[in-house]
């Protein structure tokens, strides 16, 4: 019968060999198991003295710890050496491009769109919308510009055979609201407007934001508050901005809005031809015969009134030079959006 | 306006240089334009871009006026002298037409010498104006209207017979009018006609045949004051435009016709030579521009621009721009001056001390408002940015075409609506309305194809444009197309082209945005411009909404798009979130799931079958969906093979085995006698 010192020296070597978890299984069988050396080692103890036989009972069960031991460290060991082995199989690489949907694009002039409506809905303007195909009373006459009225020429109108027309300006939907909603109110409209022309700056389709404030207590001043926030936030804090009298017929004072030339920053370049300003929109107090044709108590109202061509802040902040390129829809250009 | 910057410094010269002069201008609402930097005309030219509002300001004399009030400078009128007439020689001038004329001033000269060449002075501030040098008295004519403002014309007296008579034309009245164009008159059109004949239509455009040639020996001087709505309404409706018209529409000065016709015919003399009769006038005061009285408030200067400004401040403004007032406590009588007739209530003279003021002097401020949450208006397209948002995670490009297209390709992708055709369209290709958007779809689809994109999906959110019994209907409309590959070409994905049931899943996805899948279905439909066999309605209940198809193969051919093109269109406002949902709480009991694999029909839509078992498999079915479809080997021809799965679960309990297999032998053989399904084993 070998000695004890001799079965935990074998067992320590044959588990110390074992490559895998399979015959380190079997070494713990053999080892531990119930036909075990060990096992038949204790079965001895009977025919030991009393006083040995505790002696030796803990010796066994030390070496059968001790192996226990020895298989479990083994076993981690091996578990490791699989894992390792796997992972190893396992890897790719990660360079492949994924299995990615490209996503489309927003055109340049909806991001804008929605640039100003968070503008405008921070500050409790709500939005409205009227129809592209208008009548000669809310495009002209109750915006003050009678039939026959020089301000007639400022826009080249398209006309249906019917004396109908394709809205030249937003400032329709201000007649629309003041007919239907409550006072004081505070609205906005975008949409697609008409003109006949077509170059560089011009397309014969654009698109204006209108934007209508009428309470008790409007001044100038607070257009021009209005105005500077708005363009700040849409542009930056740092745009300077600069008010001129011109005129508008529904407007009276009217003002042009410049802001500083945002390609040589007020320096003067071929863009702003040389002035380092950018005409950017037209703005007023609202005339008293627009009011007064909407019932308006002008006595106790007033308003300010604002339309901004969504196409040109498209192009200033995105510095594009060509209009027309917004209507081409390149997808090489659209998908820079 | 075009004018010649020396010009104007011999009417007023502050000591500044041009580029301050123009800054003073433009910031007082006289934008200069250019500075001579257009090659064509001389350094002098100054390019002011004159509002409507301001016609006084279309003349040297306006601007000058105009610059000495902004620079606090003297501004020096030429001496206008009467002519003393050295011939008795005279013409009846009558007017008729009262209302439209109310002051015509006239003169012979006779013995003019029209061969005289036109000086170099006189020709180089035209040539700034941007005025052809034509012939020495039409040239001295222009000039007096660049410098006074006043329209003149010259007639050749000896076409003139017995009298001028300022009248109404009579319908059917022609008249050759000087750019060669014949008019047959309308029965209202102002016109200046002698005794039997038309001369000119008045204030817009002299006559051939009376005109000044270069060998005129006697001329007829006219300087009248037209109403600017009589000009302006038959400059527009002869369609016709000039000088002289640009400037009676927007008003002339009423108490400048002698001063230009004395000064005209000073020139004419010193130029041209000839022997003047004495001046001619015909004047109704009642009819003439009275001045304009307005009486304006301190507080409504203040309450209107929101800045404190004096009274001394109006005072002084008042005083420089030469309007008479007298104060009353804290108001201003103001006499506004005849040449200012757009000055009429009290918001323009605010307008007028505003501007003066400057408006970079009036503060910022921020509007006070009462903070109350708004009652919707009419936010219809609210839900649009939710659509487009999915679309672009979906992989579409938004594009934003034209409203107006071309007619013949509007007609063959809408071809039953009539579209609404423009009076004046810009281009022959811009020319009606679209009806359906999805003339910019294809158009761009084209663009893009021809510049090597091969994997297209578009859409656009627009208003289309319908004819209803005469009535024109403006639908906000949500349309898009899909071509080429469905993924971008990768190692990873098998490559194949698009199809229907790829779009069909992207409308799908709009629709789920708003409805549940049981509101809404897809049924096979009709479009002229879409395959017969690959066109389906999309439906909310029995309502229509929109339409998906495959582009038909002859409007593939005619175009030569390429193969295969998926288009759609949804009504807009037909899609709306319902008010409230209904929210069930989720199910405490285990959902089972049993397939089964038929042979069927081929014709049999698969909605018939999912129909058929959710009619027939009672309460305890939550779903039923097809995960195969086969057709081809191993099928018999005229058949497809089909796999469902049916999710079936009971609210308060457990389902057994036993009623499962019940329910399904149910179905089954439903789907048998109804439909002639086998099971396929």
């Amino acid at each position: 019968m070998l000695s004890l010192e001799e079965i935990l020296k074998q067992a320590k070597s044959a588990i110390e060999t074992a490559t895998d978890l399979k015959s380190l299984e079997d070494c713990r069988v053999h080892y531990l198991g119930k036909k075990a050396k060990l096992t038949e080692y204790l079965k001895t103890l009977g025919q030991l003295s009393p006083e040995e036989r505790p002696i030796i009972g803990q010796k066994v069960n030390e070496i059968k710890q001790v192996i226990q031991q020895l298989i479990e460290t083994r076993s981690e060991i091996l578990k490791q050496k699989q894992i390792d082995i796997q992972l190893a199989e396992e890897s790719i690489d990660i360079t492949l491009p994924g299995r990615l949907f490209n996503s489309g694009s927003l055109h340049p002039i909806t991001h804008t769109c929605h640039a100003l409506r968070d503008i405008f809905t921070q500050m409790g303007f709500i939005f409205m919308e009227g129809p592209e195909i208008e009548d000669d009373y809310h495009n002209f006459t109750a915006l003050n510009v009678p039939p026959l009225h020089p301000a007639r020429a400022m826009q080249d109108t398209f006309y249906f055979p019917n004396g109908t027309l394709l809205r030249s300006q937003t400032s329709t939907v201000q007649i629309r609201a003041m007919k239907t909603m409550t006072l004081p109110l505070r609205m906005i409209a975008m949409g697609r407007v008409y003109r006949r022309d077509f170059d560089l700056t011009h397309t014969p389709m654009f698109h204006q934001l209108e934007c209508l404030m009428i309470d008790e207590n409007v001044s100038f001043a607070d257009l021009k508050g209005l105005l500077i926030q708005f363009l700040h936030a849409f542009f930056s804090p740092e745009t300077a901005v600069r008010f001129r009298p011109s005129y508008f017929p529904f407007t009276e004072p009217s003002a042009e809005v410049d802001i500083t030339c945002l390609n040589c920053k007020g320096n003067g370049c071929r863009i702003c031809k040389q002035s380092g300003w950018l005409e950017i929109l037209g703005c007023g107090m609202v005339h008293p015969n627009v009011l007064l044709g909407a019932n308006i108590d002008t006595k106790r109202y007033r308003g300010f009134a604002f339309g901004v061509g969504i196409d040109r802040l498209t192009l200033l902040k995105y510095g594009i030079a060509d209009l027309r390129t917004l209507f081409e829809n390149d997808l090489r250009f659209l998908r820079q959006f | 306006m075009k004018i010649s910057e020396s010009w104007l410094r011999e009417w007023v010269n502050p000591p500044l240089t041009r580029i301050e002069l123009s800054h003073i201008l433009t910031m007082a609402g006289l934008e200069v334009e250019s500075i001579g930097a257009e090659s064509s005309e001389s350094n002098d030219t100054i390019d002011i871009s004159i509002t409507p509002n301001r016609g006084d300001c279309l003349s040297v004399k306006g601007i000058a006026r105009e610059i000495a009030i902004l620079t606090n400078t003297s501004f020096k009128h030429p001496s206008i002298s009467s002519i003393q007439p050295t011939i008795k020689d005279s013409i009846p001038v009558r007017i008729t037409a009262k209302t439209d004329c109310p002051r015509y001033l006239g003169r012979i000269i006779r013995h003019v010498k029209t061969d005289t060449p036109t000086p170099e002075w006189l020709k180089e501030k035209l040539r700034c104006s941007g005025i052809r040098s034509i012939h020495p008295i039409v040239d001295i004519t222009n000039f007096i209207m660049l410098e006074l403002g006043q329209p003149m014309h010259a007639f050749d007296l000896d076409t003139i017979q017995q009298e001028i008579n300022v009248r109404r034309s009579q319908s059917g009245e022609c008249l050759t009018l000087l750019d060669g164009s014949q008019k047959e008159l309308d029965g209202e059109t102002l016109i200046i006609a002698d005794s039997n004949k038309p001369l000119a239509i008045a204030g817009v455009m002299g006559g051939m045949d009376s005109s000044v040639t270069l060998t005129t020996k006697n001329i007829f001087l006219e300087s009248a004051y037209f109403s600017s709505k009589t000009i302006a309404r038959q400059r527009q409706f002869y369609d016709l435009s000039s000088e002289s018209a640009y400037r009676f529409e927007r008003c002339i000065d009423p108490t400048i016709q002698g001063d230009a016709l004395e000064r005209a015919t000073q020139l004419i003399l010193e130029i041209v030579g000839g022997e003047a009769g004495p001046a001619i006038e015909v004047s109704n005061k009642e009819n003439l521009l009275t001045e304009c009285i307005i009486t304006l408030y301190h507080e409504n200067v203040v309450s209107v621009l929101g800045v404190a400004i004096s009274t001394g401040d109006i005072d002084n403004i008042l005083t420089a721009l030469h309007f008479q007032y007298e104060k009353k406590n804290n108001a201003w009588v103001v006499n506004v001056p005849l040449y200012r007739p757009d000055i009429s209530i009290p918001e323009d003279l605010i307008e007028e001390i505003a501007r003066l003021y400057g408006y970079e002097k009036i503060p910022a401020h921020h509007a006070i408002a009462k903070l109350e949450v708004n009652l919707p208006g009419n936010e219809q397209n609210n839900h649009s940015a939710f659509i487009r948002q999915l679309l672009v995670d979906r992989g579409y490009h938004e594009i934003i075409s034209y409203s107006f297209v071309d007619k013949p390709l509007q007609l063959l992708l809408n071809p039953e609506e009539t579209p609404y055709e423009l009076v004046n369209p810009i281009t022959a290709d811009m020319s009606v309305m679209r009806t359906n958007l999805w003339p910019g779809l294809v158009q761009t689809l084209i663009y893009n194809h021809s510049r090597q994109q091969d994997r297209i999906r578009l859409f656009e959110i627009g208003t289309c444009f319908q004819l209803r019994n005469a009535e024109i209907l403006q639908l906000s409309m949500l349309a898009g197309l899909i071509t080429g590959s469905a993924y971008h070409e990768q190692w990873g994905i098998p490559s194949r082209e698009v199809d229907f049931y790829d779009l069909k899943g992207d409308i799908e996805s709009i629709l789920h945005l708003f409805y549940r899948e049981d509101k809404y279905d897809f049924r096979l439909d009709k479009h002229l411009a879409c395959h017969p066999g690959q066109t389906a309605g999309i439906y909310i209940g029995d309502k229509k909404i929109g339409m998906i198809g495959a582009l038909h193969p002859t409007v593939i051919q005619t175009l030569d798009l390429p193969k295969n093109v998926f288009i759609y269109e949804i009504d807009l406002l037909a899609l709306r979130k319902a008010a409230t949902l209904t929210i069930h709480e989720p199910p405490k009991f285990p959902e089972i799931r049993r397939d089964i694999a038929i042979l069927i029909d081929q014709t049999i839509p698969a909605k018939a079958i999912q129909d058929t078992i959710k009619s027939h498999a009672g309460d305890w079915l939550k779903d039923v969906y097809i995960f195969d479809v086969y057709q081809g080997k191993g099928i018999a021809p005229g058949l497809k093979s089909m796999a469902l799965a049916l999710i079936l679960q009971h609210s308060t309990r457990t389902l057994i085995d036993e009623e499962v297999l019940e329910l399904m032998d149910r179905v089954m053989t439903v789907l048998k006698e109804q439909l002639g399904a086998v099971l396929r084993s």
